[in-house]
């Protein structure tokens, strides 16, 4: 990247700790704001929070009675055979489909980033075309191919889940690659190293957090997706949000509560690696 | 240097960038324009469709009162959605755009953390907040209010609660990325030409935000209407948007042409609303 770009990708008014609130409301409106986002977080942080109380419900009523919290719905879910392989066809899925979409990812970023020159924008406009276009439309598509195509069902899964996790991926790591100090590598180069060998041993290195977390992001989109899996899911390949989608659109029941909060606590962990290692609004610059 | 030495391994550059393209050419814009073909297309119960081309498909929607409701509450729905995760969103925005602590970075994942877990894990959490033994109802009865539990769930107002819900974080970081790129020196200039705080906001602040309104709201608009497990879930048999209808239409009935035509309405009513949209807010200013 050229210096002056480096510079205006700056400027200097970034700073932010001179901001001046801009409604210097009186003491009263200022009291309202702060009332009106805590009750927005309320509302955010609610069904969340519930969800994750009802798990350790001691009944199937859902009896808010902390007091005799019990692990009985955990249990259930491990003793239950369809959410349990639904369970684990989702981590493998997602684990299939997150590591296709960083490789992919990585290889199209850096073609993005350090050979389209002017026409980057384009480019990056262009990469984020799944995103554009609603996620039905991606399956139901694929759905059509495949009556039409011999194509494996699971592949046709896979390749649905890694179209709408390449957005994510390419955004994140071409990120990563602009933070990269172009001079390193041109000092890499005046010193006679070839192209393959600045990869690996300058740009690669430098870039790992940004890539490992689009690695990271990309599963958690998979695990969660449901409208890619809801039309081309088959029979032996059900996802967890698909299997749930089934089950509770008959009967509710705290199991649901007990798997979905693995799911949050999943979440969240993997949420709070992303943050150590580029901070998640880096990784969810679109 | 690295620019220049780029500019000259142009197959290089496009070995890099072949990957990406085969794969959305062959899987993405190559069947999305033989599925939304397919909608010009005769129907038939043994095969996907029948090779003759009609304009049926349209005629049928357009004229069937059931289906032009439809339409009419898909993007009603998406609208009311849309408005409130504004509102909702740019305050949430606002707020984290002016705050300097270390709060903020906590703040900001807790904002982000319910948009990870997933659409049904959200939509699931309202169900058990508002089913007939959920925590709203025992609120309301502990509190003396209702005698019996009330059915919250099976309506639109639940569904478009659970959806702005949904939406919300979609809305806050366009939003809060066109508010913190925004000259901070802008606000203290108003106010030392006079502007009381208020109206510095409404002629300085918001309209030099808008790119991240628009850029949000078109992401909500469009992320709603395309919804099928909400008002699945939530609305029951009150509630129908066109993403049900299109499921039901091609796994249930199996009627392609008819499932493809609704999908093509959909990304057309989509994509001209949006544009409407962005040619209102660029003339306002």
């Amino acid at each position: 990247m050229p210096i002056d770009q480096l510079a205006s990708a700056n400027p200097p008014h970034a700073n932010r700790a001179i901001v001046e609130p801009a409604i210097d409301l009186s003491r009263v409106g200022r009291l309202l704001f702060t009332v009106a986002v805590a009750a927005l977080y309320v509302f955010l942080l609610a069904p969340l929070l519930i969800v994750i109380y009802a798990s350790f419900s001691p009944d199937q009523a859902n009896t808010y009675d902390i007091s005799r919290a019990s692990l009985r719905w955990y249990r259930a879910f491990l003793d239950s055979d369809s959410f349990v392989s639904a369970f684990k066809f989702s981590v493998m899925l997602a684990l299939i489909a997150s590591v296709l979409a960083t490789v992919i990812g990585f290889v199209t970023a850096y073609g993005i980033v350090r050979f389209l020159g002017k026409k980057r924008e384009i480019g990056r406009s262009l990469a984020m075309l799944p995103m554009m276009v609603p996620h039905i439309l991606i399956s139901l598509s694929l759905l059509l191919l495949l009556t039409q195509l011999p194509i494996p069902e699971m592949a046709a899964l896979v390749i649905g889940h890694v179209l709408i996790c390449l957005p994510f991926t390419i955004a994140g790591i071409t990120a990563s690659l602009e933070g990269v100090d172009a001079d390193v590598e041109a000092a890499a180069y005046t010193l006679g190293a070839s192209r393959w060998v600045v990869l690996r041993e300058v740009t690669l290195p430098l870039v790992a957090p940004g890539v490992l977390s689009a690695l990271i992001f990309a599963f958690i989109i998979s695990f969660g997706d449901v409208y890619i899996a809801l039309f081309l899911s088959g029979p032996g390949m059900t996802t967890l949000p698909i299997e749930i989608f089934s089950y509770i659109q008959w009967e509710s029941s705290p199991v649901i509560a007990a798997i979905t909060t693995v799911q949050i606590v999943m979440i969240v962990l993997f949420g709070l690696l992303i943050e150590r290692l580029v901070g998640l609004r880096t990784a969810m610059r679109l | 240097m690295t620019q220049e030495k780029g500019h000259r391994s142009a197959p290089f550059a496009a070995a890099l960038l072949a990957p990406v393209s085969i794969l959305y050419l062959v899987f993405l814009i190559v069947p999305i324009g033989y599925f939304l073909a397919v909608s010009f297309l005769k129907y038939s119960p043994e095969r996907l469709y029948l090779p003759e081309l009609t304009t049926d498909n349209y005629r049928r929607l357009l004229s069937d009162g059931y289906y032009r409701q439809i339409i009419y509450d898909t993007f009603r729905i998406s609208a009311i959605v849309t408005l409130f995760s504004l509102i909702f969103g740019y305050t949430l925005a606002y707020f984290l755009s002016r705050m300097k602590s270390a709060w903020r970075g906590i703040l900001m994942f807790l904002i982000i953390a319910p948009l990870m877990t997933g659409v049904i894990v959200r939509t699931y959490g309202w169900i058990v907040l508002l089913g007939s033994d959920g925590l709203v109802n025992r609120l309301l009865i502990g509190l003396g209010l209702v005698s019996s539990p009330i059915g919250l769930l099976n309506t639109e107002p639940t569904v478009i609660v659970a959806l702005v819900h949904i939406m919300l974080p979609y809305m806050v970081f366009p939003i809060f990325s066109s508010l913190v790129s925004q000259d901070p020196h802008l606000v203290p200039a108003a106010s030392t030409l006079g502007a009381r705080p208020l109206r510095t906001f409404f002629e300085v602040t918001l309209p030099l935000s808008r790119s991240g309104i628009v850029m949000g709201s078109a992401l909500v608009f469009t992320l709603t209407a395309g919804s099928i497990v909400t008002p699945e879930l939530l609305g029951g048999r009150n509630v129908t948007m066109l993403g049900q209808t299109i499921y039901q239409l091609i796994l249930s009935t199996f009627n392609w042409p008819l499932g493809a035509a609704v999908a093509a309405i959909l990304v057309v009513c989509q994509f001209s609303v949006i544009s409407l949209y962005f040619r209102k807010m660029r003339r306002a200013y």
